[in-house]
């Protein structure tokens, strides 16, 4: 909870510095990864990730595709490892909603974090980050993809990145939930968003054994 | 023959070599330079280093896009994934593998999304410029690799952008070619890049709120550059999934890699 107060804190910090600035919605703001803007893409209604044929490669080495999931209920985000304060909370806030979740709807549950930062975040990066984390290896999943293979999921997700100084990328903090079929049933479009719908959505889709 | 003009070599080179290479020629090479974004990712990144590239002369005609989608069926209207494209996905056409009376051939391809651009690019080889190496493309005026500083093509750019859009549009190639050799940069239709949303466009971010007060001028590169508003206007409005009437686009290369057609 310390980290998550810190980042509070800088966007209180950020939010009263503003001056001109005509905020169309409550949004949230965080000092090292600029939330990027909502023009991109999100899913059409209905429509699932699945077919995009997203290449990435996960915390063994193993090339693996975006649907490796396919038949699970999915928590999907897009991350950089060395992020220093959004990523972390990305993680803390996706394990607080698996923390909800009855035993059962738990073990249904895949969580797969995506870098584009291909780079640095390396097999054993991604482990060492796995680790730290201590999450479910095997549920949990921490991949990276190359730039364009990024750009094509993050368009998808609508989750937009640049890369800007100091091996840092600019990006949006959205988590997303996808049904068994891989389709987006429930989004928070920033870290401070209302965790609670994309719960829910977990818990129910748990519940489903079709 | 003992010595060749330029032209002529580029004639006698481009006879000699194999089909595959010689509709190579539909790429023009454009020259690397620097690319000043009109909206920074930061004070200290104003300037882009661009490599040399290939780009299509022309953009991607009806003709050419239908040769992908029967080559790749999953692209045609009736098969197309929602996530791909939204309904209206080359909506203009009589139907999936059909041009018909209201898609000529050498027409811009409009109505396709940024998913259906760039698997048609990576089909043929490619793929879809940037928009640092777009934006330095379009910047060359028909005599200079940079025409941003010349008053008369500014106001060329700004009548071209400023007329109504034609009920139908023109073919391809119809435009005077630029510096590089690339026509239809401007005035035919909107182009889709491989980094659209790049731009920092809502008011979302904390770092970037301040940038779009003073009409979205105050702290922008240049705010003469009025098309170049409008261009970052429209990319930062779309999604990947989006098709508009007046969107197409063109493709790239390295400037080392093979492409077929």
């Amino acid at each position: 909870m310390r980290l998550s107060f810190f980042c509070l804190a800088f966007a209180a910090a950020f939010l009263g510095a503003a001056g001109c600035r005509d905020r169309a919605a409550p949004t949230s703001t965080w000092e090292a990864t600029p939330t990027l803007s909502a023009s991109v893409a999100e899913p059409a209604p209905g429509a699932s990730l699945y077919p995009l044929d997203v290449s990435l490669r996960d915390q063994d080495g193993a090339d693996i595709k975006v649907d490796l999931f396919r038949g699970q209920p999915v928590i999907i985000s897009m991350f950089f490892g060395t992020c220093p304060a959004a990523c972390p909370l990305l993680v803390t806030n996706i394990k607080r909603m698996e923390a909800s979740l009855t035993p059962e709807a738990r073990a249904e549950l895949r969580v797969l974090l995506v870098s584009f930062d291909a780079e640095r975040d390396t097999p054993d990066r991604l482990r060492e980050l796995a680790r730290d984390h201590k999450v479910d290896p095997a549920r949990w999943r921490f991949a990276s993809a190359t730039d364009e293979q990024a750009r094509v999921l993050g368009n998808a997700l609508g989750i937009s990145f640049r890369r800007i100084e100091n091996g840092m990328f600019a990006h949006d903090s959205v988590i997303s939930v996808l049904d068994r079929d891989g389709r987006v049933v429930a989004r928070a479009d920033d870290l401070s968003a209302d965790l609670g719908p994309l719960e829910r959505t977990v818990a129910h889709l748990g519940l489903r054994h079709e | 023959m003992k010595v060749l003009s330029v032209p002529v070599i580029a004639f006698v080179v481009a006879a000699s070599l194999p089909a595959n290479a010689k509709a190579d020629a539909s790429m023009a090479i454009i020259g690397g330079g620097t690319y000043r974004p009109l909206f920074p990712a930061s004070k200290t990144s104003t300037a882009i280093a661009v490599r040399p590239f290939r780009l299509d002369r022309v953009p991607v005609t009806n003709a050419d896009f239908l040769r992908f989608v029967r080559a790749e069926p999953a692209f045609a209207r009736d098969h197309v994934e929602p996530v791909i494209a939204e309904p209206g996905y080359l909506g203009h056409w009589e139907s999936a593998d059909v041009l018909g009376a209201a898609a000529e051939p050498e027409q811009p391809v409009v109505n396709v999304s940024w998913f259906a651009a760039r698997s048609y690019c990576a089909w043929r080889g490619g793929r879809l410029p940037t928009e640092a190496e777009w934006e330095l493309a379009a910047a060359a005026s028909r005599t200079a690799a940079d025409g941003s500083r010349d008053p008369a093509w500014r106001a060329e750019l700004v009548r071209l952008y400023g007329k109504p859009g034609p009920s139908r549009l023109p073919h391809v190639g119809a435009g005077a070619p630029n510096f590089w050799g690339v026509r239809d940069m401007h005035g035919l239709v909107w182009e889709w890049v491989y980094d659209f949303n790049n731009a920092i466009t809502t008011f979302k971010s904390g770092s970037d709120g301040l940038r779009f007060c003073g009409t979205a001028g105050a702290d922008a590169r240049d705010a003469s550059d009025f098309v170049a508003f409008e261009r970052v206007a429209l990319r930062s409005s779309l999604r990947a999934s989006f098709v508009l009437k007046n969107l197409g686009f063109r493709c790239a290369a390295d400037a080392g890699a093979e492409m077929h057609r």
